[in-house]
């Protein structure tokens, strides 16, 4: 048992070490400069709970909080699950390489590096007459638009769903493939449409994955800022589609004069990781993802 | 079949590589080459002068080749980091090559074999001022800073304060007989920090509002009329809303696209509204920024006007692109008026987006106007400055930086940077170089600085001016009400704490 415990830490070592040096040091760093006032002078300065107070009564942080969780709820719901379902469902019920083909096409904005995806968005919603959805719309005899500026919470949506939803759609489409066929001829059978196949029996099979999903976009979703950043900066107006960590981003990195608040911006990014880890825990608890890991009680 | 296939891509190939090659020999022939860097023939008065500061500056290298040949070193690296972000500034480190190369030739001519070489940075966009700004300090903290760092006068205090630049008091007195008795004296004011100096001027200008007077003549507007908006802007007749009411009938007559263009990301310009509507930035008492709640309000509200009454800002501008919401709509003469800097001038001309005939011939320019009748016009300067770092002097080479740095601070060399980027002289001297004689625009835009105002050397001027643009953004945009908007400002600024900031009626 000795032996065994002593090869096991030892396998283990790596990867804790990495674990410890690249997810919780950075956490730990993050605590304790969020209880600084430290800026570019890079002085420890502590300050105690004096980040924590300034967010409480800074109104544009919770404008920016509820900017997050319309964000979060609107692109996890109709892109990173909804749609990934979706076209999960679709694929899977065509024929097999017209599906395949499909897939292959969302997964092009996961693959184009990040700059040159929101550079081909931005260049889509110009105002010009000539931008793809204003030469769009042309057709329809309508007015060019300014789509950035009149639509910009759909557009930073869009943009971020269409990266988001191949994740799921991975998941999803594997999931529903893993359903053994003879559920599916079964129902067939019995004369089951393919609304009821999908209704009664794939969705019920394809729980935990979509459980999974949810969980991890959402907690992925929270932190991510990089394609709004990209495409409107938290603009155009008064911190319109500005999300908690671009502006926890913003204070700490991208300010115009070059003046910076490492540590009011890591007291933003705690509360995120706080934020995080409550939700961990409620989905956990929730959606009983504990089951999902423990080994199967029968042998398949 | 098969074989037609295959071929196909071949000939693409092929095809695209005589483009590439055919394209990469247009590009050579047609690239700018550099102009030429001849020294200009001195006026023979100060030829005496010259010489006396040539001697001067021997003796200075002569002892330089002493201590260094005692330290035994054989070449010494200079790091120089400097900044457009507009390309045509790039004599800001140019003119340090053709000073080491000066330099050089000296040594050698003393039979020293000690060379300088410069290992220099020019950024340009897309890297913008908080990303130089950004690379400087964690540079510095990783212990791999420039000797020569190129700044904004507004940052000495923040630098000094911590211990990032040395002092220049002693090196200046040095060779003050040199060239610094020339420097234009406000400038000094600028890179003083608690009684000291910390930085050399490296150049200065003024933002004027450009108009093109090819619009205002279809306006109905009389040569005459045109040829004194300027002066009118000076005595305070043409205010601020008089500009709305211009670039509304150019606008409404269809004879522009866009009334008025300010710049497109965030910025300093702005604050020239607020001061023009009696503002004030600084107290130079305290020491502290200053926040004049009327002029705010004021400020708050033309821009509002601006965009959704007189419809002459597009609520769009704060999320447009440099090139076509602001250079572009300008110098084809869809737009009437532009808030800007001396230095778009040489911007546009070196783009080649307008010929310098063209420019005289069409485009005016003029003090941003006062806000209303019995205010001042005004302008805004950001003088920009060379500092040694504190690492240059623990490398033991700050003796060698500062000669660099005082090579360059020369009427000729510095000419070449202001008539190529249209900034203005920041020497006596500099003013009669024949080349920047030459340039006439800099000549006319020299007024200006008697209106000017710098920008407070504050350690949190960059929150004052985060909070101002974000408002700014959110008036234009139809997000705020210049009400909402002058209470988030008021709000913003009371956040920065009242050591920093004095709140005025």
């Amino acid at each position: 048992m000795r032996f065994r415990r002593k090869y096991l830490a030892i396998f283990l070592l790596p990867s804790f070490a990495l674990i410890a040096v690249f997810y919780l040091l950075p956490v730990l760093l993050t605590l304790l400069i969020s209880f600084t006032d430290m800026d570019y002078s890079f002085q420890w300065n502590w300050v105690g709970l004096k980040n924590y107070v300034q967010m409480v009564s800074d109104p544009i942080a919770g404008k920016v909080f509820n900017n997050t969780l319309f964000y979060v709820f609107s692109t996890l719901t109709l892109f990173n699950v909804g749609a990934a379902l979706l076209i999960s469902l679709i694929t899977v019920h065509i024929p097999e390489r017209v599906g395949q083909g499909y897939r292959a096409l969302w997964l092009l904005p996961r693959i184009t590096p990040s700059t040159v995806y929101a550079l081909l968005w931005l260049w889509a919603v110009r105002q010009d007459p000539t931008a793809l959805f204003n030469w769009i719309i042309g057709f329809f005899g309508m007015e060019p638009v300014n789509w950035l500026h009149k639509y910009p919470w759909p557009i930073v949506i869009l943009v971020n769903g269409f990266v988001g939803a191949s994740f799921g759609m991975i998941i999803f489409t594997a999931a529903l493939k893993s359903i053994p066929i003879d559920y599916i001829r079964a129902a067939r059978v019995d004369g089951a449409s393919t609304l009821q196949i999908i209704r009664h029996i794939e969705l019920p099979l394809i729980k935990w994955p979509l459980m999974f999903v949810t969980a991890y976009q959402t907690l992925s979703l929270l932190t991510s800022y990089e394609y709004i950043l990209l495409v409107t900066n938290g603009g155009p107006g008064y911190y319109t589609t500005e999300v908690w960590a671009l502006y926890s981003y913003h204070l700490a990195f991208a300010q115009y004069g070059g003046i910076v608040k490492f540590g009011y911006g890591a007291a933003l990014a705690t509360v995120l990781v706080i934020l995080g880890l409550i939700l961990s825990i409620i989905y956990w608890r929730v959606f009983r993802l504990r089951e999902l890991m423990i080994e199967p009680k029968i042998e398949v | 079949m098969r074989r037609r296939g295959a071929s196909k891509p071949i000939t693409v190939f092929v095809a695209l590589v005589i483009g590439i090659l055919i394209g990469a020999v247009i590009g050579y022939a047609l690239s700018p080459k550099a102009p030429a860097v001849a020294p200009s023939a001195a006026p023979s008065a100060d030829l005496g002068k010259l010489k006396a500061e040539n001697e001067q500056l021997k003796a200075k290298v002569e002892e330089l080749k002493k201590k260094l040949a005692s330290a035994g070193a054989k070449e010494i690296t200079i790091k120089i980091w400097t900044i457009g972000p507009d390309p045509p500034s790039e004599y800001r480190l140019k003119n340090f090559q053709i000073a080491a190369d000066m330099l050089n030739k000296w040594l050698a001519a003393l039979g020293s074999e000690v060379r300088v070489k410069i290992d220099g940075q020019f950024f340009v966009r897309p890297v913008e001022w908080g990303e130089y700004k950004n690379k400087f300090y964690l540079a510095y903290k990783s212990g791999k800073a420039p000797d020569i760092y190129l700044t904004g006068h507004e940052d000495v205090g923040f630098l000094a304060a911590n211990g990032y630049i040395i002092p220049l008091d002693d090196y200046i007195k040095e060779y003050w007989d040199v060239v610094y008795y020339d420097v234009i004296p406000t400038l000094w004011e600028a890179v003083k920090y608690q009684g000291k100096i910390w930085g050399v001027p490296q150049d200065t200008e003024a933002r004027p509002i450009y108009f093109r007077k090819d619009v205002l003549k279809k306006l109905g507007w009389s040569d005459e009329e045109i040829a004194q908006l300027p002066e009118k802007v000076k005595r305070g007749e043409f205010t601020l809303k008089d500009l709305l009411e211009v670039a509304k009938q150019a606008v409404d007559k269809g004879l522009v696209e866009r009334g008025i263009l300010h710049r497109v990301k965030e910025g300093y310009d702005y604050f020239q509204f607020y001061l023009a509507y009696g503002g004030r930035l600084w107290d130079p008492k305290s020491g502290k920024m200053v926040f004049t709640k009327s002029a705010w309000r004021k400020t708050l509200q033309w821009f509002h006007d601006a965009v959704w009454k007189y419809k002459v800002i597009s609520p769009t501008q704060f999320s447009g692109d440099w090139d076509k919401d602001f250079h572009g709509p300008f110098t084809q003469g869809k737009a009437l008026f532009l808030s800007g800097g001396t230095w778009h001038k040489g911007e546009w001309v070196s783009k080649g987006l307008l010929t310098n005939e063209e420019f005289n011939q069409n485009v005016g320019y003029m003090l941003h106007p006062a806000g209303e009748p019995g205010k001042k016009p005004v302008t805004l300067s950001h003088p920009l400055i060379y500092t040694i770092t504190k690492q240059a002097q623990e490398r033991g080479v700050a003796d060698v930086a500062f000669l660099l740095i005082t090579l360059v601070t020369d009427p000729h060399l510095n000419a070449n940077h202001a008539v190529q980027s249209s900034h203005l002289a920041i020497l006596y001297s500099e003013i009669s170089d024949s080349r920047y004689r030459k340039e006439p625009f800099l000549a006319d835009v020299a007024y200006m600085l008697d209106y000017t105002t710098f920008i407070p050397n504050h350690p949190k001027w960059g929150d004052y001016s985060r909070i101002v643009f974000n408002v700014l953004r959110g008036v234009e945009s139809g997000d705020l009400t210049p009400d909402q908007a002058f209470n988030e400002l008021l709000n913003g600024i009371k956040g920065l704490g009242s050591d920093a900031v004095i709140i005025e009626d």
